[in-house]
């Protein structure tokens, strides 16, 4: 019988899955759909930027957030200590090159990396797949940025202009798309599984010689195959005999697949249930006068019966407004969709927003969630656990914007990840 | 400073203005129009989208709704492609029984609106989520209508009869000679608001159809003409709820239409005087009181995604007239002859009325001009069509139908509105343009659930190729000679956009000399964003909220827009995207019922 | 069209966010252009259909499935896949159903035609010459993997014959079991009533006729309305009396749970009352066994089984009970294949045009069960279409769970898909 139901199948509760698998647990992780690893660079990202230094970005993520137990106590990096967070990583690190998908960072350990961006800005990460370590804008060899005429997902030339003036080489090429493909309407996702097949990587290599200058490196679209990734990449950078990387696109996110695939994939290996297209629509939890209540069990829809689903331990890792979570409504009530955990977010729509959409401070409405203690467990005001089995990650969390400071999957991997540990104890 | 000369110089390129200049243009007078934004800037481009049967107006109104059913008669053979015959029904809801409905009947009898009673069952095949609780519908030849398309086909008809279009050129004074008594207008100082070269245009007669800035423009030669601008708020929702426009029958009030645009169906209206037409806020009140009142005519409605909220000013000329009561100062065009009223010559206010009647008030007003310099020229426009009508009524499946028909799926820009690639590209060689936001206008970019949040960064990239490969010259001084330039009656069919085909408009001498900063993509990618965002924020809860998540991680995770280079550029035409528009948050209505 | 049905999956194509999961991971947009993808032509395309519109802007829908990917991944809830269907259904309104559409979507009567004289049925439908005439002439693709009539005779004739053997009990429940069951696979019935009888429990067989999907996959939804009513009349006081209806064709249990009511708008309490009285069998004997009560005296079975699990289940919604269950037989190593579909689709790998297309989507499915290592001697799938798809993708036999489990309780011969006692 399972020990563990996950709820939501993002980065962090993939991520709290394998933790608690790991240590011999049951695990089933049933989520709606699949999130927002669809939509990112693939990167993860562990802070980069700080409001109070809008204008620089975060060079050391481990240091700045040194301050954090003071500045932000109750931010989720200062929940965990910057030694958890990144013992978190490093077993990400680890954990991707066991499924097929390494991540690295940069040269200097502890720095973040900056990487192009599909616009042509410098991205700051901390950890990125292999395929996009050679775009590290450290790095003095000029780029070649090379699109596709037909892909309506990559502009070469806005990139490269972008990046000259941000100080860093780079000029844009052009092949045609139907280099790569025969088909009429190509989005990202099917360009790289086209790049699967031997005589596309071919013609595209082949190609690539024809263009790059001796010195540079070549920047492509992130569409460099599906599961022939690395082979491809490894081809391409014989055949022309530059380094090449990938440059993430706007959404479908390939390398956001690849990781996605590679970790549903393991976990599967090791036992664990993932099923999609479960949306939980209640739950029920005994309750006791001044102690922690305890969840019985969650109930998703189904074409009739809602389906019950008993365990001992439930996770919450539904991803706030972004991953369906939360819902809102006109009157300004902002409700958690599950356990209705009490949020921190403001329930009163004129003060959900900053003028500018891109605010330096964030929109207050998305820095809200759950408060949890270092246990990962939801909180009431008194500090004491809500439930004495039910434990919460990622997006969900309150008091930070994972989005507006570029914490999304770090601070998904690193809270899954202790969630994990904390709940298999 | 450049000088040019004219017979009839336009100030406005609102429907009313761009009626002016196509009357008159079509009379054969030497025409310059000016606006200072793009076309349809003011109300014109934020009104309801309705072609009035006048049904509204039948009862309160009955000589504003002749006007009315006469015009929409003949809108629908002139501008043809710019109107979907959606019909409309007015529908009585058991609060509204009484003796209302009767005289609704009378009244559009009396003036001759085509009305006839449907059964309710009827009516509710036809639009099933009609409120089942109605008790009578009438049908009458209500119809959507398309502002942008409107104001570009109107204005190519202007050009092709040989008037002069010139968008991004504010009026900063008009030119006035002669002493107290007998002063005479002789044309107007204006500033591309781009370049900031200025033009002295000389005109015998100076038309201000400026709209909300009626005032303004005619203060500039020492006239009052008090317009108090009365302001509606409107809603968009995802999809079309309904697909014939909805009507109240009951007396005009607030939120009482729901008009089905293109692929979405807007709620309107309010009615709050407000002091200045810029900034306009929404207010929570308001967005309340629209979903309630959708909600009353189709149930489910306030649990509909809201896609989008705007307001609009109506200009209304206040004629020595004090009673603070917005809805009952009457709707009538108001053709104001400075020369019998205050002396000055060469100078006319139009204002008031309208959008349904935009071509009348532009005939009252060319006939008048034609009075005052002492010529006889007909008025040609009411059986003139515009250059597009063949494409024939609008129809909402019809971008789909052309993508499926050609096989464009591979050249979508815009997936949420069905912009493809060459639309894109024609709209920047065709019809002069700066900003994504005129591309919205032009070929609905961004006007979609997602709101810009896949679009955005590909047209702007692709403005971005234009420009690297000198096939985009945004070119607003239109001076004679750039010939592809305004083809606009065919830019939102993408089986007429199958090949980039167009020549560039000529380059612009200015273009040349310095790149213009308004053109930077990276200035376009921002400003549109913040101009997508002011139009939500009023309406964001549910799921365009997570939308809005999405497009926020896009935009800044993915992209990392917020710090790309030249973040201090800013354009002058874009000025208002930052303008303060948080709500005051009163709690009682302000308007009147 | 049938408007009023749009309330009930309408209004998802609002919670849209336009993110692209579903194009994704749709297995036919991926081999083919035809279909540009579920996002393109469901919640975007949506926006521009109307009621009385003129003609109907797009017909690459057509070429979905239904499949159902789509609806899995969606993060939003879209009802894609409804959505599409809906869509479909529309064209045909405007346009006319095909005759093969028709003759396709009534499968009880031919199954009933066929049953006459079913060597004769079979030779005439299963000839090359036959099969060739019937792609030139319907457009039935000539390689589908068409059924054979059982020659043994119908499962309720079978029914009816041992009728005196069979167990009577106070714990009772309804089998439904569908058209295929009925005409083509009556061993599967067989097998089932094993299990339930196994397990302690008489089985009803009440008049019951086709639930109707194939009417529904093809827009005939005013026929398909008097199937779905008529099922109510006749199992309704079943429902009430508390007896579980329960099926081993995931399709049907499906249809009168869900799609029925849902795109015939029909929620009335009587049809509610069938809805929530009806199971899937592996459903039903998941729950059985959560509660202690599922007899577990099983052999060993000493096989590697790969197992599909059939799109119905993704609209189930349930998980997957049956590939639970198989888990818990000792000996059976369960390989759960992960392709998105079998391609079959229920009746859309038949038709001409997406014959190809289906095999192309297929052949995940067909790879995964030819990787997989060990002696593999036949394939589990619980939907009798997915099984026929995998024998003629495979070329090798497949079976459904039931039959594993009665082979397990050592009451069915897997081989020759016979009880133990025939």
């Amino acid at each position: 019988m399972v020990d563990l139901i996950v709820i939501g199948a993002g980065l962090s509760g993939m991520m709290a899955a394998y933790t608690a698998a790991k240590a011999g647990l049951n695990v089933r992780v049933v989520a709606k759909g699949l999130g927002s690893i669809h939509w990112s660079a693939g990167t993860i990202d562990v802070l980069g930027y700080l409001p109070e230094a809008y204008e620089g970005s975060v060079k050391r993520p481990f240091e700045a957030m040194q301050s954090f137990p003071d500045t932000r106590p109750e931010h989720p990096y200062a929940l965990m200590g910057e030694e958890s967070v990144s013992q978190a990583l490093a077993t990400f690190v680890a954990l991707s090159k066991e499924i097929g998908v390494p991540y690295g960072g940069a040269n200097n350990p502890g720095d973040n990396l900056l990487l192009p961006s599909p616009a042509g800005a410098a991205r700051p990460t901390y950890l990125a797949p292999q395929a996009q370590l050679a775009g590290d804008l450290s790095r003095t060899e000029p780029m070649v940025i090379v699109g596709f005429k037909g892909m309506r997902d990559f502009f070469p030339e806005l990139i490269a202009e972008n990046l000259n003036k941000l100080g860093y080489k780079a000029r844009a090429a052009f092949l045609d798309v139907k280099l790569i493909s025969d088909q009429r309407d190509r989005n990202t996702v099917q360009l790289a599984h086209g790049l699967d097949q031997k005589e596309k990587r071919i013609a595209l290599a082949s190609a690539l010689k024809k263009i790059v200058q001796p010195g540079e490196r070549i920047g492509l679209p992130a569409i460099l195959g599906m599961s022939h990734h690395l082979t491809l990449l490894a081809e391409l950078e014989e055949a022309t005999n530059s380094p090449v990387f990938e440059i993430p696109t706007l959404p479908p996110s390939v390398p956001g697949v690849r990781l996605f695939t590679a970790l549903r994939e393991h976990i599967r290996g090791m036992g664990v249930r993932v099923e999609a297209g479960v949306e939980v629509i209640n739950s029920q939890a005994t309750t006791a006068n001044g102690s922690p209540g305890k969840v019985e069990w969650i109930e998703s829809e189904t074409s009739a019966r809602p389906w019950k689903q008993k365990a001992p331990k439930f996770l919450l890792a539904t991803g706030g407004i972004l991953g369906g979570g939360f819902d809102s409504n006109i009157e300004g009530r902002v409700w958690e969709k599950i356990f209705d955990l009490p949020l921190t977010v403001p329930q009163k729509r004129t003060e959900w927003f900053e003028a500018g959409f891109l605010s330096q401070n964030g929109h207050p409405v998305f820095n809200g969630g759950v408060t949890v203690n270092k246990d990962f467990q939801p909180i009431d005001s008194a500090g004491k656990p809500l439930f004495t089995n039910l434990w919460a990650t990622g997006n969900v969390l309150a008091q930070y914007d994972p989005i507006q400071e570029r914490s999304l999957e770090g601070t998904a991997v690193a809270t899954g990840i202790a969630a994990g540990m904390a709940l298999s104890q | 400073m450049h000088k040019l000369e004219t017979e009839v110089l336009v100030i406005g390129g609102g429907a009313t203005g761009t009626g002016v200049a196509w009357d008159a243009a079509l009379r054969g007078f030497k025409v310059i129009l000016v606006e200072r934004r793009d076309l349809t800037h003011g109300t014109s481009g934020r009104f309801h989208g309705l072609l009035h049967s006048g049904g509204r107006y039948a009862v309160k109104d009955p000589h504003g709704a002749s006007e009315c059913i006469a015009e929409n008669q003949i809108l629908r053979h002139t501008h043809t492609h710019c109107i979907e015959d959606t019909s409309g029904f007015f529908v009585v809801l058991p609060e509204d029984e009484g003796e209302f409905p009767d005289k609704f009947k009378a009244g559009c009898d009396a003036v001759g609106i085509p009305c006839a009673e449907i059964s309710v069952a009827e009516a509710l095949r036809r639009e099933p989520l009609l409120n089942p609780r109605t008790s009578r519908v009438f049908e009458v030849p209500d119809g959507s209508a398309d502002g942008f398309l409107t104001a570009h086909a109107t204005s190519q008809a202007a050009r092709n009869a040989g008037a002069q279009i010139l968008t991004y050129h504010e009026v900063v004074d008009l030119m006035v000679a002669g002493d107290e008594g007998e002063r005479n207008v002789t044309g107007a100082h204006v500033r591309n608001v781009v370049t900031g070269e200025d033009t002295e245009i000389h005109a015998d007669m100076v038309v201000n159809a400026a709209g909300a800035w009626t005032g303004k423009v005619a203060a500039m030669a020492g006239i009052e003409v008090t317009i108090m601008p009365s302001k509606g708020t409107m809603i968009a929702m995802n999809h079309r709820l309904v697909n014939t426009v909805i009507n109240r029958c009951k007396m005009p009030s607030d939120g009482d239409i729901i008009v089905p645009s293109h692929t979405v169906c807007i709620i309107g209206t309010t009615s709050v005087n407000v002091p200045e037409p810029e900034p306009l806020r929404i207010e929570p009140w308001e967005v309340r009181l629209m979903m309630e009142e959708g909600d009353k005519m189709v149930p489910g409605f306030a649990q509909a995604r809201v896609l989008r909220a705007w307001a609009g000013v109506r200009p209304l000329f206040q004629d020595n007239y004090d009673s603070g009561k917005g809805r009952d100062v009457t709707r009538k065009l108001a053709l104001l002859d400075h020369k019998e009223r205050e002396g000055v010559a060469g100078f006319l206010t139009i204002t008031g009325g309208k959008w349904t009647t935009f071509r009348l008030m532009a005939e009252a007003t060319v006939d008048n001009i034609c009075q005052q310099l002492g010529t006889e020229r007909a008025c040609t426009t009411a059986t003139t069509q515009v250059p597009g009508v063949e494409q024939g009524h609008y129809w909402v499946g019809h971008r789909l139908h052309d993508i499926e028909e050609k096989k464009l799926q591979g050249d979508i820009v815009c997936e949420c509105e069905l912009v493809t690639r060459t639309m894109i590209e024609n709209a920047a060689k065709r019809n002069p343009l700066l900003t994504l936001d005129d591309l919205r206008r032009d070929v609905r970019l961004g006007k979609g659930p997602c709101q810009g949040g896949f679009c955005t960064y590909r047209a702007a990239s692709i403005l971005h190729e234009m420009d690297k490969a000198g096939t985009w010259q945004a070119d607003m001084s239109d001076e004679a000679g750039s010939t592809a330039a305004w083809d606009v009656a065919y830019l939102q069919s993408p089986a007429h956009n199958l090949a980039s085909d167009a020549s560039p408009l000529s380059v612009s001498p200015q273009r040349e000399e310095k790149t213009l900063d308004a053109f930077n993509p990276n200035l376009l990618l921002r400003d549109f964003l913040q101009e997508r965002w002011k139009g939500v924020t009023p309406i964001l809860w549910g799921r365009q909220l997570k939308q809005e998540r999405l497009d926020e991680l896009i935009y800044m995770s993915l992209m990392n827009v917020d710090h790309l280079p030249d973040k201090e550029l800013s354009s002058p035409v874009t000025d208002f995207y930052n303008f303060d528009t948080t709500p005051n948050e009163k709690e009682e209505e302000v308007g009147n019922g | 069209m049938h408007t009023k049905s749009w309330h009930s999956v309408g209004p998802s194509l609002d919670e849209c966010i336009k993110c692209n999961v579903c194009t994704t991971y749709c297995p036919v947009a991926a081999v083919t252009d035809k279909f540009a993808g579920p996002k393109y032509s469901g919640p975007q395309a949506q926006r521009f259909r109307e009621i009385d519109q003129v003609q109907t802007p797009d017909h690459s829908v057509d070429y979905c499935s239904g499949c159902r990917v789509c609806n899995e991944v969606c993060p939003s809830g879209v009802k894609i896949a409804e959505l599409n269907a809906r869509a479909r259904a529309h064209i045909m309104a405007e346009e006319g159903i095909p005759l093969r559409n028709k003759m396709l979507g009534r499968n009880e009567t031919l199954g009933k035609l066929g049953s006459i004289v079913p060597p004769l049925a079979n030779f005439g439908l299963h000839n090359p010459i036959s099969r060739i005439v019937a792609e030139k002439v319907m457009g039935i693709a000539k390689d589908a993997p068409l059924p054979k009539w059982s020659t043994s005779g119908t499962f309720g004739s079978w029914m009816k014959k041992t009728a005196s053997q069979r167990l009577k009990s106070d714990k009772k429940v309804v089998y439904y079991h569908g058209c295929a069951t009925m005409y083509y696979e009556p061993f599967i019935g067989k097998a089932a009533v094993a299990v339930f009888e196994h397990n302690g429990f008489e089985v009803l067989v009440p008049p019951q006729n086709c639930c109707g999907l194939p009417l529904l996959s093809n827009g005939e939804f005013d026929e398909a309305e008097k199937y779905h009513q008529n099922n109510i009349n006749k199992l309704l006081v079943y429902a009430q009396a508390g007896l579980a209806i329960v099926g081993t064709s995931t399709s049907c249990t499906l249809t009168l749970k869900e799609e029925a009511p849902e795109l015939l708008d029909m929620d009335g309490e009587d049809s509610n009352a069938l809805k929530m009285a009806t199971w899937d069998i592996f459903e039903w004997l998941r729950e059985l066994h959560e509660s202690g009560d599922l007899k577990t005296d099983f052999v060993n079975m000493q096989m590697v089984l790969p197992y599909h699990a059939p799109c119905q289940y993704r609209a189930h919604r349930v998980g997957k009970p049956a590939l639970e269950l198989l888990t818990i037989i000792p000996g059976i190593d369960a390989r759960e294949s992960h392709a998105r579909c079998c391609g079959i689709a229920g009746t859309y790998g038949y038709k001409k045009e997406k014959y190809q297309i289906a095999m192309d989507v297929g052949q995940e499915l067909f790879d995964f069960v030819h990787e997989q290592e060990g002696d593999v001697t036949m394939t589990a799938c619980d939907s009798e279409t997915c099984r026929w798809q995998l024998e003629h993708g495979t070329d090798l036999p497949s079976r459904h769970p039931i039959e594993i489990l009665a082979a397990a309780y050592g009451l069915y011969d897997l081989e020759n898909r016979k009880l133990a006692s025939e």
